[in-house]
């Protein structure tokens, strides 16, 4: 069965050349084709997924061919199966699939349909790649064709200009923690020599890896983590993302391109695990995240920027679980979350086709008009706030554990913070959407439960939403797959405790929601007020787009000012110069040689026809003068003879 | 009488001889200005026979062939003044420039 996993990358890249050519004329403009090989992705993604939660699989699994070889080194194509490998195969494979029945609801009667699905299939196939990739190298490709078709899906509607912004913002930024992978990706090749992803687990647990520079090295891979799991200051892109389309929201922003980043920490967390500084970074930028996000997500009146701000929180949550929990505790969490953060982001998609618009404060009372929304959706709150038995409980429990018992106390503190907000905020959009008085009467009269299409994935969503992290939790289900967990007891605390704590908060948050938003009995509008400098604040990002956009205003100019430089000192001073400079050598090398050369030489001519000319009046024509001549000469050799 | 006195004849002969075949306009008394040279340089010959070499008579002979070539040479510098005169139609030597440049 192992064998067949290089066909779940290569199914739906090749469905997306499909849609992409023929799409015009196959039905539903190329759909069948994308969900067929999703379908059978998921199938054999399913089948590893609880064979491996239940032992029957040997992992790792590698298959390499190779490829091109530069110098002495060969760069080898394959797929490196191991255990987060295959429950990142079945969350995209699901999430995905479901992203495409939802979407032929949501995109019905898209004049660019054809183009949707097609980039859709092309999303997942690379996501799958990068999961399946053996080596950095592939990885770095794949993980920059997804950043690619982020851009493509995020613009997909470029028509609206903040579409189109958005799509370039993510690109971007994410680009930018891209650079801090690449170079990462090459200092870690000069260190080891090698990309392969085996190899270089073999390296690390050979103890021959030089910490200091593996430590930079990861902190710069981290950096690519960064951009792509909108950590700390990279996340900017994220809210504005949700100017995509729903489905891709869930696609994306849920439950596959963010978490790719944290999919690399566990990838390589080997080598993150050799310089106990980086895990540290790891703790520390995932809790500022996540703190920083739950707050920001107290402000929104827009449903999908509340979904995103929540979803960059809970991607801090990962990261601190990778950091102080290993890859086990990361994963389990990364797993949940993507179950019912997609759902809730098909539900608000629902909602949204629904009433025509993202504004809470235009929605309410909506439960009677769309039950099954309303259902899925609440379960999707609760799971998020983490409510025992809901599968979000467990594995956000595991976090704080970890947290509390490698002896973070800080990041305990800020992560149950965290949590009661997360409640709190989600409380507040369910009830604000969903129960009270309708506050828009036209938008409420129009609400309708939404097509089977949209509703069929909710429901399927919601399964495992419930049970996946109590099944997974019970007994070694989850560590057969991925066993890598970190252990440092530092403080002795029960679970039971956590968990309670945890609930606790939680559950108050849930409460003060309602008694706000829901009951009012706690006046909202008078808190705004009072506080209106933190709403602000919260409410414009705390700033981070500010200073983004100042940086990038200063690269801007400097880049000017090199571009002005580069023009007018070098190209016109130095080359034009050296250019008129030559000209002018030359111009007096010519006067020199018309002038004096010329000159010299018509002297020297000048001499002779002169002497010439002299001697030319000794020949006279006269004989007799020559007579003399001879007599003269004669008679001085003669002299000569006679005196010397 | 002195031996020594007829070879300063002789020099003082070829001296005038020379300033004739320098000096004069006609070109017939540059020839025997010419001829002059010619009789001057056999009195030396001679005297120096006498003088010196006592034993040989070689000066007179040497001599004797001097005068016959200069007869010799006479007529060829006769006929050669002859043409000169067709052409120019005068015998001073003022005129002859032909060789001038």
């Amino acid at each position: 069965m192992l064998e067949l996993t290089p066909w779940i990358f290569l199914l739906p890249f090749l469905s997306f050349s499909i849609i992409l050519f023929f799409g015009r004329w196959l039905p539903l403009k190329g759909a069948i084709v994308g969900i067929v090989s999703i379908s059978l992705g998921f199938i054999l993604s399913a089948a590893l997924f609880f064979s491996g939660v239940t032992g029957h699989l040997t992992l790792p699994y590698l298959w390499q061919v190779p490829w091109f070889s530069f110098g002495s080194y060969q760069m080898t194509l394959g797929v490196y199966v191991a255990g987060e490998t295959v429950c990142m195969l079945f969350v995209i494979t699901l999430v995905s699939l479901l992203v495409h029945i939802y979407s032929l609801g949501y995109m019905h009667g898209d004049p660019r349909f054809k183009r949707y699905y097609a980039f859709l299939s092309l999303f997942t196939a690379s996501m799958l790649g990068l999961v399946l990739a053996d080596s950095l190298f592939t990885l770095f490709a794949c993980w920059e064709l997804v950043g690619l078709c982020s851009y493509f899906l995020i613009g997909f509607w470029f028509e609206k200009s903040a579409a189109a912004y958005a799509g370039r913002k993510a690109f971007i930024t994410t680009k930018l923690g891209d650079l801090g992978f690449l170079v990462g990706l090459l200092l870690l090749f000069s260190i080891t020599g090698t990309f392969s992803i085996p190899q270089l687990q073999e390296l690390a647990h050979g103890g021959v890896l030089p910490v200091g520079l593996t430590g930079i090295a990861c902190l710069l891979l981290f950096c690519g983590a960064m951009g792509k799991s909108a950590q700390v200051p990279l996340f900017v892109w994220l809210p504005d993302a949700m100017e995509g389309p729903t489905p891709v929201s869930a696609l994306i922003h849920a439950a596959t391109m963010v978490t790719a980043g944290v999919f690399l920490v566990a990838r390589v967390f080997f080598l993150f695990e050799i310089n106990p500084m980086v895990l540290h970074v790891v703790a520390a930028v995932g809790a500022i995240t996540a703190l920083c996000a739950a707050l920001m997500g107290l402000v929104p009146e827009d449903i999908k920027r509340v979904l995103a701000f929540s979803t960059v929180s809970q991607l801090g949550y990962m990261m601190v679980g990778m950091a102080l929990g290993g890859p086990q505790v990361g994963m389990f969490h990364l797993t949940t979350h993507a179950m019912f953060k997609a759902m809730l982001f098909l539900g608000a998609g629902s909602v949204i086709h629904a009433v025509h618009t993202n504004d809470i404060w235009k929605m309410g009372g909506l439960r009677k008009k769309m039950p099954v929304t309303f259902v899925t959706f609440v379960i999707g709150v609760l799971a998020l706030a983490g409510i025992f038995p809901l599968s979000g409980f467990f594995s956000k429990d595991q976090i704080l554990h970890a947290a509390i018992a490698s002896g973070n106390i800080p990041v305990f503190v800020l992560l149950t913070i965290t949590a009661g907000l997360t409640a709190f905020y989600m409380s507040r959009v369910a009830v604000l959407a969903f129960f009270g008085e309708p506050r828009d009467h036209h938008a409420y009269e129009h609400a309708h439960e939404s097509p089977i299409a949209m509703t069929l994935p909710l429901v399927v969503l919601a399964v495992p939403s419930i049970f996946l992290g109590a099944y997974l939790f019970h007994g070694e289900t989850f560590a057969r797959l991925i066993p890598m967990q970190l252990e440092h007891e530092v403080y002795h605390v029960s679970t039971t405790l956590v968990a309670v704590v945890s609930g606790v908060v939680a559950l108050a948050g849930i409460v003060i929601a309602w008694l706000m938003y829901g009951a009012r009995l706690i006046d909202y509008e008078s808190l705004y007020s009072k506080f209106n400098l933190l709403w602000r604040f919260l409410y414009a990002r705390m700033g981070f787009d500010g200073v983004w956009l100042f940086l990038v205003e200063a690269a801007d100019r400097l880049a000017g000012f090199l571009a002005a430089l580069d023009y007018h000192v070098l190209d016109q001073g130095i080359v034009d110069g050296s250019g008129s400079l030559t000209v002018l050598f030359s111009k007096i090398g010519r006067w020199f040689d018309d002038t004096i050369v010329d000159n010299l030489v018509d002297c020297w001519g000048w001499l002779f026809a002169g002497g010439g000319n002299l001697v030319r009046a000794s020949v006279s024509g006269f004989v007799q003068n020559y007579l003399l001549y001879i007599i003269v000469g004669v008679s001085l050799i003669l002299a000569f003879r006679i005196y010397f | 009488m002195n031996p020594t006195a007829y070879i300063g004849v002789s020099a003082v002969l070829f001296a005038i001889g020379v300033f004739g075949a320098i000096a004069r306009r006609n070109v017939i008394t540059v020839l025997m200005s010419i001829e002059l040279m010619f009789n001057a340089a056999n009195i030396n010959l001679v005297a120096v026979n006498r003088l010196m070499y006592t034993a040989s008579s070689m000066g007179q002979v040497i001599a004797l062939f001097s005068i016959t070539i200069a007869a010799a040479e006479a007529v060829v510098g006769l006929a050669l003044v002859l043409a000169i005169y067709k052409k120019f139609d005068t015998v001073f030597v003022e005129n002859f420039n032909l060789l001038k440049g």
